[in-house]
C-alpha cells in the first residue's frame, strides 16, 4: 500500500506540480490550500508524511505542527516545511511537533521526492524495529 | 605767585641794603664805637637776608617742582613734552627723568601693541567660538563639553534634547545636576580621570518615555601643563539608524518571499520538463502557460519594486501635463471590461458634468486608477458592482476620483497598514494574487509625485471606497494666483 502525503500550501501551482510530481512517485496525495484546512485534512485523512508552507493564511506551517504535535493521532507525523522567507524559522520553531526538515523556495521537486523517500523509509525502519 | 615774587624781591633788597649798612658799619669798626643800635641793625640786616634768601629759595623750588610736576603729569597722561628749562643743579635730575620718559613711552607703546594684538585674538576666538557653536548648535549629534571639575563649559541643543534639560542654561552647572542620566555622568567622569585620549562606547539613555541607544564618543582635551582640561561628549541617536535597517530587512525578506515564490513554480515546472515528466502535449502546454504566468508575475513584481524604488529616490521624470480624467477613466474601463466580465461584475461611471482636467503624468495616473479597479474587481464577488467617481472640488482646487465595490471590505485592523509595501491582508490571499505593492505604487504616485492624497473608507463585508484627489494645477502656478488675490 502506498504512503498518503498530505501537501498543505496557498500556491496552486505548488500545489499542482508536487502533486504531480508525488503521484508519479507512486504516493496517494491529499492537498490543502491553507493551514487550517491543512489540520482538519491531516485529523481525517491521517498521513504518513506533511508537506506545508511556512506562510499561508488562516495558519501558518508552524502553528499547523504545533496543532499536529498536540494530537496524538499526527503528533509522530513527519513534517517538512516549504519556506520562501530564508531563514524565518528559530531553533524554538524548530522544536516544535515533528519537523523533520526545512525546504528553501525555490526548491527542486526531484530532490523533494528523494528526502520524502528517505523519511518515510527511516519511519518506516523505525516502525518495523518497535514491532520487532 | 606774582605777589610772592614782589615781596622776595622786596625783601631780597631790604636785606641787601641791610647787609651793606652792616658791612659800612663793620668796615668802619675800631673808628667808631659800635653800639647796641649797630648791633641791632646788624642782627635785623642779617635776620632779613636769611628770610629773604629762603623765601627766594622756596619760591626757586616751588618753580621747578611745578615744572617737574606738570612734566610728570605729561607723561602721566602720555603726551610728548619736551624738559622743561631748570636750574642748572637739576639738569641731572631731568635727564632722568627724560630717560625715565622714554622708557616708559617704549613700553607703552610695547603694551599698546600687545593690548592691539590681544583684543584682535579676542575678537577672533569670539568669531571662532560662534562660528563652532552656530556648528554645534545645528548638529543633529548631542554634544557636552565638560571642564576638569565635571562642570558643563557647552551643550548644544541636541543635547538638551535628547537628555531632557535647557541646554542655555546649563553653562558652569554641575554636570550631574543638569543631566539625569547617571550612567553617562559616570562615563564622562571615567573618561576624564583615564585620560583616555577618544573612546567609543554603546550607550542607552534612561529616564525618557523609552530608552534611546546611542553610540557615545568621548574625547579628552589637555592644557599645556598635560593635564586634562575638558572633556568632549558626542551622542549620536541610533533609533533612526535602527529603524531604517530594520525596514530595510523586513523590505527584502518581504521581497524575497514575493520573488521566491512565483520563482518556485517556475523551477518547480521547468525541471519537470527537463525531466520528461509532461506525458503528453496537454499537459506540457499547460506547464508552459503556468511558467509563462508566473514568470509575468515575476516581472510585474520587480517592475512595481523598481518603480517604488525610483519614486522614493526621487529619480523618476514625471512628464507633468493637462490629464482629463474622464478620458482616462474610459480607457481603464475598456481595459478591464472583460476581466470584469468574467465575474459578471458590472463597471459604473458617474462623472460630474464639470472639467475634469489636472495636471499630472498621464501614464502614472491611468496606472492608479487601472490599479484601482483591478483591486475592486479581485477582492468582489461575482455579480457584483464597481463604481467610478469623478469630480472637481473648486475650494481646494483639486479633481476628486473614487472607486468604490461592493466587495469584501477591509477589516478595521488593516486599514491603516493597506498602502504599506507587501502589505496584504492575509486572509484574502486565497481570494485573489497579488504582490501586495500596487496600493503602495498608487499612494507614491499620487502623494509623492502628484502632492495629491490617497485613502480609503470600507465596511466589512459590505465594499470598500477607495479615493484619490489630484491637483489642478501646480503648487508653482497656484502660488500667483493665491498672491493675486491677497492683492
Amino acid at each position: 500500500m502506498s504512503a498518503r502525503i498530505l501537501v498543505v500550501d496557498d500556491e496552486s501551482h505548488i500545489l499542482h506540480v508536487l502533486t504531480l510530481k508525488l503521484q508519479k512517485a507512486g504516493y496517494e496525495v491529499i492537498t490543502a490550500g491553507d493551514g487550517e484546512e491543512g489540520l482538519h485534512v491531516a485529523l481525517a485523512e491521517s498521513p504518513d508524511l506533511i508537506i506545508t508552507d511556512l506562510q499561508m493564511p488562516y495558519m501558518t506551517g508552524v502553528d499547523l505542527c504545533r496543532a499536529l504535535a498536540g494530537r496524538p493521532g499526527t503528533a509522530a507525523v513527519p513534517v517538512i516545511i516549504l519556506t520562501a522567507r530564508g531563514y524565518a524559522l528559530s531553533e524554538e520553531d524548530l522544536g516544535i511537533g515533528n519537523i523533520r526538515e526545512v525546504v528553501s523556495k525555490p526548491f527542486s521537486p526531484r530532490l523533494l521526492i528523494q528526502m520524502v523517500q528517505s523519511l518515510l523509509e527511516a519511519g518506516s525502519t523505525t516502525r518495523k524495529a518497535k514491532a520487532a | 605767585m606774582k605777589t610772592l615774587l614782589t615781596m622776595a624781591l622786596g625783601s631780597f633788597l631790604l636785606a641787601v641794603v641791610i647787609a651793606v649798612m652792616a658791612v659800612l658799619m663793620v668796615s668802619g669798626w675800631g673808628r667808631l664805637p659800635i653800639d647796641r643800635a649797630d648791633w641791632t641793625m646788624l642782627a635785623v640786616g642779617l635776620g632779613a637776608s636769611v628770610w629773604a634768601l629762603l623765601l627766594v629759595g622756596c619760591l626757586l623750588t616751588a618753580r621747578v617742582c611745578e615744572a617737574v610736576s606738570t612734566y610728570a603729569d605729561r607723561l602721566g597722561a602720555s603726551e610728548p613734552s619736551a624738559l622743561p628749562r631748570t636750574p642748572i643743579w637739576m639738569r641731572s635730575l631731568m635727564r632722568a627723568l627724560s630717560r625715565v620718559q622714554q622708557t616708559v613711552q617704549q613700553r607703552e607703546s610695547t603694551w599698546r601693541t600687545r593690548v592691539r594684538d590681544l583684543e584682535i585674538r579676542e575678537r577672533i576666538a569670539d568669531a571662532d567660538r560662534a562660528r563652532a557653536e552656530s556648528v554645534l548648535g545645528v548638529m543633529r549629534e548631542a554634544v557636552i563639553v565638560t571642564n576638569a571639575f565635571d562642570e558643563i563649559v557647552y551643550a548644544n541643543e541636541a543635547a538638551g534634547h535628547l537628555l531632557k534639560f535647557d541646554a542655555g542654561d546649563s553653562a558652569r552647572r554641575a554636570l550631574g545636576d543638569v543631566v539625569a542620566d547617571t550612567g553617562l555622568c559616570r562615563l564622562i567622569s571615567e573618561t576624564r580621570e583615564a585620560s583616555c585620549g577618544l573612546r567609543q562606547i554603546d550607550h542607552v539613555i534612561e529616564g525618557g518615555d523609552e530608552p534611546v541607544c546611542c553610540v557615545a564618543m568621548l574625547s579628552t582635551l589637555k592644557d599645556s601643563t598635560d593635564e586634562v582640561s575638558s572633556v568632549v561628549t558626542v551622542l549620536h541617536d541610533m533609533t533612526r539608524e535602527r529603524e531604517i535597517a530594520q525596514l530595510k530587512s523586513e523590505f527584502v525578506s518581504k521581497a524575497s518571499h514575493e520573488l521566491r515564490t512565483p520563482l518556485s513554480s517556475v523551477q518547480a515546472y521547468v525541471e519537470m520538463l527537463v525531466d520528461g515528466e509532461a506525458d503528453d502535449e496537454a499537459s506540457r502546454q499547460e506547464f508552459y502557460g503556468i511558467i509563462q504566468a508566473e514568470t509575468e508575475r515575476l516581472s510585474r513584481l520587480v517592475d512595481n519594486m523598481l518603480n517604488i524604488s525610483r519614486i522614493e529616490a526621487g529619480i523618476v521624470r514625471v512628464d507633468r501635463d493637462a490629464v482629463d480624467f474622464e478620458g482616462l477613466i474610459d480607457r481603464a474601463v475598456q481595459t478591464l471590461e472583460p476581466q470584469a466580465r468574467e465575474k459578471r461584475i458590472s463597471i459604473h461611471r458617474e462623472l460630474a458634468p464639470v472639467d475634469l482636467h489636472a495636471v499630472g503624468d498621464v501614464d502614472m495616473l491611468y496606472q492608479v486608477v487601472v490599479n484601482l479597479v483591478s483591486n475592486a474587481i479581485k477582492y468582489t464577488p461575482e455579480g457584483g458592482r464597481v463604481t467610478i467617481s469623478a469630480d472637481s472640488d473648486h475650494l481646494e482646487r483639486c479633481v476628486h476620483v473614487s472607486v468604490a465595490d461592493t466587495g469584501l471590505g477591509v477589516p478595521p485592523d488593516d486599514v491603516d497598514r493597506i498602502f504599506e509595501k507587501f502589505y496584504r491582508i492575509e486572509n484574502y490571499k486565497r481570494v485573489a494574487k497579488g504582490t501586495g505593492l500596487g496600493l503602495n505604487l498608487c499612494r507614491q504616485i499620487i502623494e509623492t509625485l502628484h502632492g495629491g492624497q490617497i485613502g480609503l473608507e470600507s465596511r466589512l463585508g459590505l465594499g470598500s471606497r477607495f479615493w484619490f484627489t489630484v491637483p489642478m494645477s501646480l503648487e508653482s502656478e497656484r502660488e500667483p494666483e493665491a498672491k493675486a488675490v491677497a492683492a
